[in-house]
């Protein structure tokens, strides 16, 4: 019976199409509806940066039909807001009052931007947390009539939308709190590289403060206002402090909230039939096995897809993520940073291979048997192989010469 | 059903002499032609590599076209989708090279054009009746079969071995 079920999803990103989809090849005549807040279709929100910068137009990035999400069949319902999740009765409402009965109900509705209280005028015109299509299409408009932009905080995000901008000719001023840019994909000594590449590319970085003001002049932001009194003119501000999980319709649901959606190893909430999956759920670290809530699409796709597996009656695990996992290129280089990558005092053996053009960190557990984390910028050769052993927590005693030295191959994983 | 065809190896033939490296940059150059592929900027580059486990295991690896591809999910931009014959396939117009394929892949078999910032892996050679590696090999090791042909070969391969009183 379980190809009849009757399937809802909040949220119509990486985890609730992921979810979508693989509810569909498991069952395909399952009803599955996803309702979205958003008024655009489903798009790919890593890209929005190419908004703003003008290299890709909404049309480039939607993602039904694209990539793996191919599977037809699910009913797509934009501009519709959750507003309660009535877990008793099992069904949700909707903004405009309507109500949608489920088996069973994905929570996919991510994140959003964190806004800091103690910086005053975040609401001022032409601020933006960005996060959505339509924030970046205004950020688009915006840049190409002003000269000047201040970013707030050193996290990937900025940077990406820094280099948008930056490519439209803006003067481009980063202020970051932290003692330097990438914290919480790096430590300060591991940045260097990737701040010196940033530096020749145009990017003006202010380590070591923060803003306390947005000040409002007659078309807008006209500038911000630092904790020590300096004030850098500007008609754009960009804030990238994080994200917080998007749980505020969950209230009285009597979903266990732990920051967000608290699941079990199959994905499922602490209520019946309620499943939650990506930014908005709490997972855990494959190594440390800490709860940990991430922001990432790469695993959000596959939490969504092991959600979808779970709500379809095919029971699969979900084998956690690494809190930092990310890859990217900024300033033509590219950079892997995953795992422990803040390693402690003694608790760790640290390896580092650095030359003109690459750095390379390793964090083994403390007896070294284990890798635990890396940073590799310049260099990505085969940054999947070291995910696979970390992940599946290999003793790596006898290749590690071969890690050390650069030399691993896959040869060695798979068949040594 | 029409039966896919994939690139397997056997493990054991492979002597390590790199034919299939430099036959995959051929195909992949835009001459076509060993003499001039070796001049064109940019290099040619191949998709399969031979890697050794030690000096005298030698082995061929490249993009096994996975079937719950770690690196289709994982693509932040919808470059990555798979093709009728079931090949995964990075469409170059959508890639923007931020590399979290080449993060996610437990092969290491995803190359990066670093210049025009594009990754790209083996593709089967579509326009070829079988990938130029595999009718580069002189010893066979990489042979191109569908999944039933493979593991039928190979299980009369096991049962003449254990006939022979070889089987491990
Ligand atoms: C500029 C930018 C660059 C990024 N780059 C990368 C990167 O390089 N690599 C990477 O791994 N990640 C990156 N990310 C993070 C990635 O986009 C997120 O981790 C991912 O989108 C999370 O997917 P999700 O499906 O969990 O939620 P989201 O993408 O946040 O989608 C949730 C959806 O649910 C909707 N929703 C929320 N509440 C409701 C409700 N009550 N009713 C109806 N709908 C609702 C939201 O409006 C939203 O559309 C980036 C993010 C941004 C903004």
């Amino acid at each position: 019976m379980a190809g009849h079920l009757n399937h809802v999803v909040i949220g119509a990103s990486a985890a609730g199409l992921s979810a979508a989809c693989a509810i569909l090849k498991t069952t395909p005549r399952a009803r599955v509806r996803v309702v979205s807040e958003e008024k655009d279709a489903p798009y790919f929100r890593p890209m929005i940066p190419f908004i703003i910068s003008g290299k890709k137009g909404s049309s480039d990035v939607k993602m039904v039909g694209q990539g793996p999400y191919v599977q037809e069949g699910f009913e797509l319902f934009t501009n519709t807001r959750v507003t309660r999740v009535d877990a008793g009765q099992k069904r949700v409402i909707t903004d405009s009052g309507q109500i949608v009965s489920y088996d069973r109900l994905l929570i996919a509705s991510g994140g959003k931007p964190y806004l800091p209280p103690e910086i005053e005028g975040v609401d001022v015109e032409g601020v933006y947390a960005l996060r959505t299509l339509s924030q970046a299409r205004a950020a688009a408009k915006r840049s190409s009539n002003v000269t000047h932009a201040v970013m707030l905080g050193g996290g990937l995000l900025n940077l990406k939308a820094a280099f948008s901008l930056l490519e439209k000719g803006l003067e481009v001023t980063l202020v970051v709190y932290s003692p330097e840019i990438l914290s919480q994909l790096m430590e300060p000594e591991d940045a260097v590289m990737i701040r010196n590449a940033l530096e020749q590319a145009g990017l003006k970085i202010m380590t070591g403060c923060s803003a306390r003001k947005i000040v409002d002049g007659s078309k807008g932001v006209c500038s911000v206002v630092l904790d020590d009194n300096r004030e850098i003119a500007c008609e754009m501000v960009f804030i990238g402090k994080g994200v917080r999980p998007c749980v505020d319709f969950l209230g009285d649901s009597g979903i266990e909230i732990d920051s967000g959606v608290v699941v079990d190893r199959y994905t499922k909430s602490s209520m019946n039939d309620i499943f939650a999956a990506g930014d908005v759920a709490v997972t855990f670290d494959p190594i440390t096995g800490e709860r940990i809530v991430t922001g990432l699409w790469t695993n959000a796709a596959e939490m969504g897809t092991c959600a979808g597996k779970n709500m379809a009656g095919c029971p699969t695990a979900y084998s956690g993520t690494f809190g930092v996992m990310n890859a990217t290129q900024v300033a033509g280089l590219p950079f892997v940073s995953m795992g422990v990558v803040h390693p402690g005092n003694n608790e760790h053996e640290i390896h580092k291979n650095i030359s003109d053009t690459s750095y390379r960190k390793l964090v083994f557990s403390k007896d070294g048997n284990y890798l635990l984390g890396l940073v590799m910028i310049g260099d990505i050769k085969n940054a999947g192989l070291y995910r696979f052993i970390m992940r599946e927590q290999r003793n790596i005693r006898f290749l590690k010469e071969k890690i050390i030295g650069q030399s691993l191959t896959s040869a060695d994983v798979m068949y040594g | 059903m029409d039966q896919v065809k994939e690139i397997f190896l056997r493990k054991n033939r492979c002597m390590g002499c790199h034919s299939c490296e430099l036959a995959c940059a051929v195909a992949h150059s835009a001459s076509k032609n060993m003499y001039e592929a070796m001049g064109e900027v940019p290099l040619p580059k191949n998709r399969v590599y031979v890697e050794a486990v030690s000096e005298n295991l030698p082995i061929p690896v490249l993009c096994r076209h996975c079937e719950d591809a770690p690196c289709m999910h994982a693509c932040i931009a919808g470059a990555i989708r798979r093709m009728e014959d079931h090949s995964l396939f990075t469409d170059a117009d959508k890639c923007i090279g931020c590399w979290t394929c080449v993060m996610v892949c437990p092969y290491g078999v995803i190359g990066r054009h670093l210049d025009a910032q594009k990754a790209y892996r083996c593709d089967r050679c579509p326009d070829l009746e079988e990938p130029a590696c595999v009718s580069a090999c002189p010893t066979k090791a990489l042979v191109y079969q569908s999944v039933t042909t493979f593991s039928k070969d190979k299980r009369r391969h096991a049962a003449e071995e254990l006939s022979r009183g070889e089987g491990k």
